[in-house]
């Protein structure tokens, strides 16, 4: 860091210049997105849907699918990816990949974990089951 | 400069950056790569245990006080919505920051590093009195007094969980507000004016991002999913 | 120009501060400290890491021989054993406490200290400047601190070797509840803190170096040092630190997950526990041990491959020195390092087939981790093919390159047996575990290591290693790992499991006692025979025979055009430009070609 030494063409020569107007941009891409999903979120909450599970995996998607549009954003304006050379980009895009398998086996071995015991230790799932009355806040101090 | 780069360049041959970049940025987006890894796999491992569960607590029912507000909010989620919008904001500044490094306007780049870090302290600020808020409802590392969403008793994981990752996360916005308060020690004493370039700015906005990018997972993890 | 912000030889940014363009080498003055302990130059830190890592080895191997002494010899008392280690070894007899403390940390030390720091850490920082041509790394300050970080990471863990309840004793692997519960064991109290203390250490030292040495291969590369122009070492080297620095941090979280489970009542990997010594059950509930393991090994899994991808390399770079050919297939080496890479992080789960995990994503597994023999047959008949014909130089490193293939096809073999989830249920925990991952990643990678050592130790230290001394460690130590590991497999597929200490109670093994008297006794010789290397090690760096030219080997890359001993800088003057790739031996009537060669006009094309 200390290394480089003063070159003025250093400090024009990494990419373009910022353009204010698209950092305010994204800003209110990134507040539009959350506000949506808050209302979602807090709309699931308030209304009593039928069929609740099948509504929460599709709200869950769309968390996903918001989230990520999110991500990019921060990525590619805020963190100035999207203004890279390409090499950058891809280097960095093509390990990230490696999330989509991470993230399946995980959640497949965890939900395989749950089926499992569920079988095998009715015990276990009997007290998962029962309900029981909420603690007052507080209360477990 | 996009246009000092001539068509059919040849990135690779050596003697040159393939990425036309200087080190020391690409080293922190490889940092960053390797840290996405750590909270990812914090991230995952949350995920892994909710799977693993029967039931699991409603963050609409838990995240539901506010500051100054006796009691319940009548709708959940608004302080993390306060504290999203903090942390988004202090990444625009941020970005403001490094513009202003770019245009090599000292003043500029001081100011808005000032307004980031002040985000950030606040940011910090906000999770320290949700922490404290849950500490007093009776939740810690190992303590959840809050039920299943169907009325069943749940593990502590709830907690556990949400403590780790929010403190990991925390802990990386305090060392963020430290590097940011040395840049800015170091914009003003004119280090970088002599250097002639803003770069460290740059690789401290890349972290601060960074850190910004990770909450967008952690509160879609936590609090909406 | 924009583009040329890292270009070395570009007057005024040229990396790590060091101005060749009109000075000496040694223009600012070197003390001890900086020259010797805190030095940034690259090459005096791979020479802390691979002198660092021998103790490590030393200790480590010391190890085996005290449990291979107790398995060998299960009915005799050596009293001089209690003389040594106190209370540990009552009697004279190895107490089973400390039998599981020392594989523990004999497979710690050895993965983590020796054949990831001690390999990684000496011929990355040792080759990528030397052979990409640069002055040094990218941050010669940080891979100071790489090294730092190692040494901490060290010195926590011997500390663990001394505290009363001993080291940690749940294996390498640090599996909870074993690990994440005080009361489970001897092994799991302060010993187990020291342990993931010093791992996490480690893993801070294995990112500060991984980070580095990416980004020096990737932006420091000479002019005309294309990646396809680069020596496979480099290649691996590089695909070594990517598999670092995005597995690691994995296993730093699952390391603080269980720091919390073990100090913080949290139940992350913890649910329906009784233990036996306390007689209590624990109210922690909800947790998964499977989630650690799942963590462990997505980190595990990289790890095997970051100790094998280096000794591929320098394999590969000394068996096209000393074949005089060019290495067969290059492109198909690096697609093949590229290959196993990536899937080195998609197979995780085949060391967990027998833990419960679900069998159908086991059998997705069991896919995937098959698929991995493909790019290392592709290795093995390359070298081969490199083999063939070649007009080979038998030097010291040319035959442990030689004996690495051997090693790597006998323990490659075997993971296909164990890469399938039905055989691995009865092969799973048994002895012939033991000799797949000792043979192919344990020895293989050891014989990568001495091959890197026995030939680039003219660069490093001006001399030459002893050749009598280094012939004798060379088949005393193959044709023992062969007597060693082989036997096991046999032991193996009769069902004898793994972690135990005495098998006389058992009718079945009976038949193996003998058998397991000679291995312990070819294993003392061959440990016997390592420290012959050592002493070779260190008697060359000061009585050896000395360098005498410049390019001793007769090679093409661009270490063996920098000076006899090179300074902090590496070339006195300019750094040299490449104009081919790595491997132009024997090509249009020339031995050998080096890189820095302009293309001839009416040369041939490879």
């Amino acid at each position: 860091m200390e290394h480089i030494q003063a070159n003025p063409a250093v400090a024009h020569g990494q990419g373009q210049n910022f353009d204010t107007k698209a950092i305010w941009r994204t800003f209110r891409i990134l507040l539009i997105i959350t506000v949506v999903e808050l209302i979602l979120a807090i709309g699931y909450y308030e209304i009593d849907f039928s069929n609740k599970h099948f509504v929460k995996h599709v709200l869950n998607g769309i968390f996903v699918i918001l989230t990520l549009t999110k991500a990019f954003y921060i990525i590619a304006e805020f963190m100035h990816l999207g203004h890279e050379i390409k090499n950058l980009i891809l280097t960095l895009a093509m390990p990230s990949l490696l999330f989509i398998w991470f993230i399946i086996a995980f959640l497949w071995d965890g939900n395989s974990y749950k089926n499992l015991r569920n079988n095998y230790d009715p015990y276990q799932k009997e007290q998962s089951l029962k309900k029981v009355e909420a603690k007052k806040p507080g209360a477990a101090e | 400069m996009a246009q000092a780069i001539p068509a059919g360049q040849k990135w690779w041959s050596g003697g040159k950056s393939p990425y036309n970049v200087e080190y020391g940025k690409l080293m922190m987006w490889f940092f960053l790569m390797s840290d996405a890894f750590t909270f990812g796999a914090f991230l995952i491992s949350y995920g892994t245990i909710r799977f693993s569960s029967n039931s699991w607590p409603d963050p609409n029912a838990v995240f539901r006080s506010f500051p100054g507000v006796r009691g319940e909010m009548p709708v959940p989620l608004a302080f993390v919505s306060l504290m999203t919008f903090i942390l988004i904001m202090s990444s625009v500044t941020m970005v403001l920051a490094v513009a202003n490094g770019h245009a090599n306007n000292k003043y500029g780049v001081a100011k808005w590093m000032g307004w980031t870090i002040v985000g950030g302290l606040a940011f910090l600020s906000c999770q320290a009195w949700e922490w404290t808020h849950l500490y007093h409802e009776g939740a810690w590392w190992g303590r959840n007094p809050f039920l299943n969403i169907d009325g069943t008793q749940s593990s502590t994981n709830f907690s556990n969980f949400f403590f780790t990752i929010t403190g990991f996360h925390g802990f990386h916005v305090f060392s963020g507000v430290v590097i940011n308060i040395i840049m800015l020690i170091m914009t003003l004493k004119g280090t970088f004016e002599q250097r002639g370039h803003y770069l460290m700015i740059e690789k401290a906005g890349l972290y601060w991002h960074f850190v910004d990018l990770v909450w967008v997972f952690v509160f879609t993890c936590f609090y909406l999913f | 120009m924009s583009n040329e912000l890292t270009v070395h030889g570009h007057p005024g940014v040229a990396a790590p501060d060091i101005h060749y363009e009109d000075h000496e080498v040694h223009h600012h003055k070197e003390t001890f400290i900086t020259k010797y302990v805190f030095s940034q130059d690259h090459k005096m830190i791979s020479k802390q890491f691979i002198i660092t890592g021998m103790v490590w080895a030393i200790l480590g191997g010391l190890m085996s021989v005290l449990f291979r002494l107790q398995l060998g010899y299960p009915d005799t008392a050596f009293p001089f054993l209690e003389d040594l280690l106190g209370k540990w070894a009552k009697g004279g007899k190895i107490q089973p406490e400390f039998y599981y403390a020392l594989v523990t940390m004999h497979g710690t030390v050895l993965v983590f200290f020796v054949l990831t720091g001690g390999l990684s850490g000496t011929f990355a920082n040792f080759l990528i400047p030397l052979q990409i041509g640069a002055r040094d790394m990218a941050s010669p300050f940080l891979n100071m601190l790489s090294y730092w970080f190692f040494w901490l990471a060290s010195v926590v863990m011997v500390s663990s070797l001394f505290v009363e309840t001993g080291p940690a004793s749940g294996g390498w692997t640090s599996y909870p509840p074993l690990s994440a519960l005080g009361d489970a064991s001897q092994g799991s109290k302060a010993g187990m803190d020291l342990w993931i203390i010093s791992m996490a250490l480690f893993v801070v030292s294995s990112l500060l170096g991984g980070l580095n040495y990416i980004s020096t291969i990737l932006n420091m590369r000479t002019k005309g040092m294309s990646m396809t122009r680069m020596p496979l070492t480099i290649w691996a080297i590089l695909f070594t630190a990517i598999l670092g620095v995005l597995s690691f941090p994995v296993l730093l979280s699952g390391f603080i997950l269980l720091l919390f489970d073990r100090h913080a009542g949290t139940s992350f990997y913890l649910s329906d526990i009784f233990i036996a010594s306390t007689q209590k059950a624990l109210p922690n509930e909800g947790g998964s041990a499977i989630l650690f393991q799942h963590l462990f090994w997505f980190l595990g899994h990289p790890e095997v491959y970051i100790i094998i991808l280096p000794a591929m390399g320098l394999v590969s770079e000394v068996m096209a020195v000393n074949t005089r050919k060019p290495i067969f297939g290059y492109m198909a080496m690096v697609g093949s390092l590229f290959a196993i890479t990536i899937l080195a992080f998609l197979v995780w789960a085949h060391h967990m087939f027998v833990t419960g995990l679900n069998p159908f994503l086991g059998s997705v597994f069991v896919l995937l981790t098959l698929l991995i023999a493909i790019p290392s047959a592709i290795k093995v008949f390359n070298w081969i093919t490199t083999l063939w014909k070649g007009n080979i130089r038998f030097t010291p490193a040319m035959l442990f390159a030689i004996g690495f293939v051997s090693l790597f096809i006998s323990g490659g073999l075997t993971g296909i047996f164990l890469g399938n989830s039905t055989l691995d249920i009865h092969l799973h925990d048994t002895y012939f575990v033991i000799a797949h991952f000792h043979i192919v990643m344990g020895v293989s990678a050891f014989f990568g290591m001495f091959c890197g050592v026995y030939h680039w130790f003219p660069k490093m230290y001006g001399r030459y290693m002893n050749n009598t001394m280094a012939y004798i460690h060379f088949w005393v130590t193959l044709v023992g790992a062969y007597l060693i590991f082989w036997p096991m497999h046999y032991e193996g597929l009769a069902g004898m499991p793994r972690r135990y200490l005495d098998y006389s109670g058992w009718a079945s093994f009976n038949q193996f006692g003998e058998l397991n008297r000679f291995i312990s006794t070819v294993a003392m010789v061959v440990f016997a025979v390592q420290l012959m290397f050592v002493f070779n090690f260190f008697y060359s760096i000061f009585k050896g025979r000395r360098v005498t030219s410049q390019n001793p080997w007769g090679s093409t890359t661009l270490e063996w055009t920098a000076p006899i001993r090179p300074g902090h800088g590496n070339w006195p003057g300019e750094i040299p430009e490449v104009h081919r790739w790595a491997y132009d031996y024997g090509k249009d009537g020339r031995d050998f070609i080096m890189q820095t060669e302009p293309i001839g006009d009416h040369e041939s094309k490879h």
